[in-house]
């Protein structure tokens, strides 16, 4: 059995769309559907079960008997059994349809219904009303009467919820036993159930596959589980550190205003006359091809750029060249990008990394406080990266390093967080764990974003200004 | 005729001078540039020293221009064009100088005594003159007007370096010292604070000095250990392994990355640290060998530094100055043409630990180099802070040079003075190692111990990891090193 999902879109109910699906399952694999609420990976698991209205695009290769688990589906048997109730307008109490009656559906194998009953420890159960069961009864029901139906493909939407740990340990012994002979899609949630014979997984997001792993992909894995982490934790975005305030800006000035300002190498203008001016609160997005002069624009506005002393430059309330220090100014910035990940090469552990977000360096020159401390260890566990507080940050993959990054420009909470393309040179799975995390900060703090990209795929929610640069043709 | 201010010193002020060397706490910092606020400072030179040192006071809030020469200016040279493109304003000294309230003397040592004879003129009454080496004044004698304060903010490191630091947010170690016989308004140490911490060498560590400590250590450490040993060694090493039969593009990489490698180490923890990343055996062969370097270089480490404190060292580079520099360039043509500098770096891969497995003799020289020079340094009055920072902490930055571009990058980034200093060792040094590098085969340089397994004898290591903590460069080096505890690693 090989089946084949291309370019499918199925719309469920005008609630919810999955869209433009390619996926390719073989007989030999088994498979996880994983994502965030809502996000459509129980869409993705019923479509193999014929759910849903089919769009555009082909599904092929679905064999005939597939046994199904899910809330939905428990939810309409549930239903079917409460109006045959309903139907009953005699007066008399219904008993409704017993547990058996229910099991031995369809002509499944009664033999194995017994022993399925047996295990799942409905003996005594099996001559009440299916009505009268628990949630967690009626989920085994469903369970035996999916496993019970000899299917050719076994699909379990969070099979594992609700389930007692005896019962749950005997399921997954039992699901290993089918491994050779059924291949399985499950939904689940929690990495730590997901079981040993599982060889990929599918990554869901806002209704498209985003990504599929193979399992053996350690690395891909472990980036999966952290994506998950990110994209599904209650955690919130840490506060400031309450006892090292940023000085207060007077919220009537801009946070940024260059008055035509130049930038010029070698005698060539790059920046021409450029007026900008960014108020606070609001999010920009910087574009322009390479040689635009983006990054240079940056570095006047941070005060990287020994040209910001010949340039008409008002930044967090100092007109630049008056005495201030660069410190006075990066005291309001948050900033990441690639140069800086580059400049960044110290094995100082992650902890360290995040706290030197406070002081603006590369590197942490002062003993920090036990409440920066306490913050950094709650956006490392924000990042899922609790267990590796003292890891040298040299020793990271460089989308953790990224992400890394991203908290330590932010844990200071500053009024303007520059994000200077913040996905170059990530992979699919990295630019959705950086993605999310970005759209975490843009929904939990007050800082206005900056944010510089050539990808219009990586679209972030809520910008709503926009700068392009051109670049500029050499003067004669 | 310069007069050497320091012989005309009587003995018991030279001895206080000498050990003039006190470690700052950061709190003494707290007023930041305070003192310099309001002030126009000028610098004259754009070299790496003098660009870094600018960009970071500017960046700290000063304010910072250039003069230049009028020539350097007309024809646009590239002291001028460093200046300009980095949005400073540039003038000649004419222009400038008469405005300033801190003059920053920031050329090349040769050019001090021209360079200060045409700007002290223009210099405004009670301004502030300002070395980053104190050359001029201790060898040299120059007498500078009286209304004059003198002071000297030496970050220890190359210029490179101490704007990168800045940028990370931290600095250079630095010294800073103020000339007692010109301080008329006893504000030297507030500006030298200011302009220190202004350059970002307060979150570093600052030793308050005195300009002939300065002077007479820096001197002998970058002759002797810091590049004489380095360059001496390399050539040795590179030789022996050759004559043994070892490929040649992995013998000048084992060298050329050989020396950042191993002193990393030594930049962590010392040379005990530095030895310790060997086996066992490997280690009492370094022990062995350092010792046996010890006795023979002894003697060459004290004629450097009597030759520096009786200003025969100075003497004679500046006659080789009024020779146009007829000594120092031809020393470093030779240099180029040696064997080790015309191989390129083989394509093979060394992994980090085998720099220390296969480079046994590098290690035993960097050892003796760093004890020798430290043990003659305080020997001759200089207290051991000093001793420090001038030998095993500039080390692994030197190595850094040698890393890039072998040793005309190293030469091409120390001052002339250190070179020319460097090559009367390495010329000294050579023939005095002839004999001892007879005994020495692939097992030290080059290959490793072929061991059976990696027993010793425990009384004996028990002795040499006693003797290698008991040096007193060590207890220093763990108090100094402790004042940068998070001292991060920038690969």
């Amino acid at each position: 059995m090989n089946i084949r999902l291309d370019n499918l879109t199925v719309n469920f109910d005008d609630r919810f769309q999955l869209d433009d699906i390619n996926w390719q399952l073989d007989d030999s694999q088994h498979w996880v559907i994983t994502g965030a609420n809502g996000s459509g990976k129980s869409a993705l698991a019923a479509v193999l079960a014929s759910a849903g209205e089919q769009v555009s695009g082909t599904i092929d290769g679905v064999p005939a008997r597939v046994g199904l688990v899910s809330f939905e589906a428990q939810a309409e048997l549930i239903e079917r059994e409460r109006k045959k109730d309903d139907a009953d307008i005699m007066d008399v109490i219904s008993e409704g349809t017993p547990v058996r009656e229910i099991l031995n559906e369809d002509g499944r194998n009664p033999e194995l219904v017994e022993q399925l009953v047996t295990m799942f420890k409905l003996d005594s159960l099996v001559d009440r009303s299916f009505r009268k069961l628990s949630t967690g009864e009626s989920r085994k029901v469903m369970l035996i009467r999916a496993l019970a139906s000899e299917p050719e493909l076994l699909v379990l939407d969070e099979p594992f919820d609700g389930l007692d740990a005896h019962t749950l340990e005997m399921l997954q012994q039992y699901l290993a036993g089918l491994v050779e002979t059924v291949p399985m899609v499950m939904v689940l949630n929690r990495f730590d159930e997901f079981p040993d014979f599982v060889t990929h997984i599918a990554y869901v997001d806002q209704g498209r596959l985003q990504l599929q792993v193979d399992r053996n992909d350690e690395q891909a894995y472990n980036e999966l589980y952290q994506l998950l982490h990110l994209k599904t934790t209650d955690l919130e975005v840490p506060a400031a550190d309450p006892e090292n305030d940023i000085p207060r800006l007077d919220p009537t000035q801009p946070l940024v205003r260059l008055n035509k300002i130049n930038i010029t190498y070698d005698g060539h203008r790059i920046i021409d006359s450029l007026d900008w001016t960014i108020e606070p609160n609001q999010h920009w997005q910087l574009s322009g091809p390479n040689g635009s002069g983006k990054t240079g624009l940056l570095s006047l506005i941070t005060g990287d750029h020994p040209q910001c002393y010949v340039n008409d430059i008002f930044v967090f309330g100092f007109q630049r060249g008056n005495g201030e220090s660069i410190w006075q100014i990066k005291q309001f910035i948050g900033y990441v990008s690639t140069a800086l990940q580059w400049e960044y090469k110290v094995g100082t552990g992650l902890r360290n990394v995040i706290i030197s977000g406070f002081y603006d360096s590369i590197g942490l020159y002062t003993k920090a406080t036990e409440k920066q401390k306490q913050i950094a260890d709650e956006w490392l566990k924000l990042l899922g990266m609790s267990d590796r507080a003292d890891t040298p940050f040299n020793k990271l993959s460089y989308g953790d390093q990224r992400l890394l990054l991203i908290a330590r420009a932010m844990v200071k909470h500053p009024p303007l967080l520059i994000l200077d393309e913040p996905c170059l040179g990530l992979d699919d799975m990295n630019r959705q764990l950086v993605l999310a995390l970005i759209e975490k900060i843009c929904a939990g703090t007050e800082t206005s974003v900056l944010y510089v990209n050539h990808h219009p795929e990586d679209q972030i929610k809520g910008i709503e200004n926009y700068l392009a640069l051109e670049k500029r043709t050499p003067e004669a | 005729m310069s007069n050497n201010y320091f012989n005309t010193l009587p003995l018991r002020e030279q001895l206080e001078q000498l050990a003039k060397c006190r470690f700052m706490d950061i709190s003494e910092f707290s007023d930041g540039v305070e003192a310099l606020k309001g002030k126009k400072m000028v610098v004259i030179g754009c070299g790496a020293q003098g660009l870094a040192q600018g960009m970071n006071l500017r960046d700290s809030g000063c304010d910072v221009s250039y003069a230049l020469r009028e020539a350097a200016i007309a024809e646009k040279r590239q002291s001028w064009k460093s200046a300009t493109e980095n949005g400073f304003v540039v003038g000649t000294y004419e222009e400038l100088i008469p405005t300033a309230d801190v003059v920053l003397n920031l050329t090349p040592d040769k050019q001090h005594t021209p360079v200060v004879n045409a700007v002290m003129p223009l210099m405004k009454e009670g301004a502030c003159l300002s070395y980053s080496h104190g050359f001029n004044i201790v060898e040299e004698g120059m007498q500078i007007r009286d209304d004059l304060t003198v002071i000297m903010v030496a970050p220890k490191c190359p210029g490179s370096e101490v704007r990168n630091e800045y940028v990370r947010g931290f600095g250079v170690p630095t010294l800073i010292a103020v000339h007692e016989d010109n301080d008329p308004k006893g504000e030297g140490l507030a500006l030298a604070k200011a302009y220190a911490a202004g350059t970002g060498g307060h979150k570093a560590g600052v030793l308050m000095s005195s300009f002939i400590a300065e002077v007479k250590s820096d001197l002998m450490g970058e002759q002797t250990i810091l590049c004489g040993m380095l360059q001496t060694g390399s050539l040795l090493c590179f030789d022996k392994m050759i004559e043994k039969g070892i490929d040649a593009g992995y013998a000048s990489k084992l060298i050329q990355y050989g020396w950042e490698t191993i002193t990393e180490a030594l930049k962590y923890g010392g040379v005990t640290n530095m030895l310790d990343r060997l086996s066992n055996p490997a280690k009492i062969k370094a022990f062995d060998l350092a010792e046996e370097l010890k006795d023979i270089m002894r003697p060459l480490y004290n004629k450097h530094q009597d030759d520096i404190m009786n200003g025969t060292f100075s003497r004679v580079m500046m006659e080789d100055w009024a020779n146009d520099d007829k000594n120092l360039l031809g020393w470093r043509a030779e240099t180029a043409e040696t064997a080790f500098e015309k191989t390129p770096a083989g394509d093979v891969e060394i992994s980090e630990q085998e720099y220390f497995d296969n480079g046994i003799l590098m290690v035993a020289m960097v050892k003796a180099g760093v004890e020798l020079a430290f043990e003659t340094m305080t020997a001759a009055g200089i207290i051991a802070d000093s001793a420090y920072y001038e030998s095993l902490h500039e080390t692994p930055l030197i190595a850094n040079t040698i890393a890039r571009k072998k040793l005309y990058e190293m030469n091409a980034t120390i001052s002339d003075t250190a070179e020319y200093g460097c090559y009367l060792y390495n010329h000294a040094c050579l023939p005095l190692l002839q004999d001892f590098m007879k005994g020495i085969d692939t097992d030290v340089i080059g290959k490793g111990l072929d061991l059976e397994d990696n027993g010793v004898d425990n009384a004996r290591l028990i002795e040499v990891n006693a003797a290698l903590r008991a040096h007193p460069v060590e207890a220093i080096g763990t108090e100094l090193r402790g004042h940068m505890s998070d001292m991060k690693k920038i690969v």
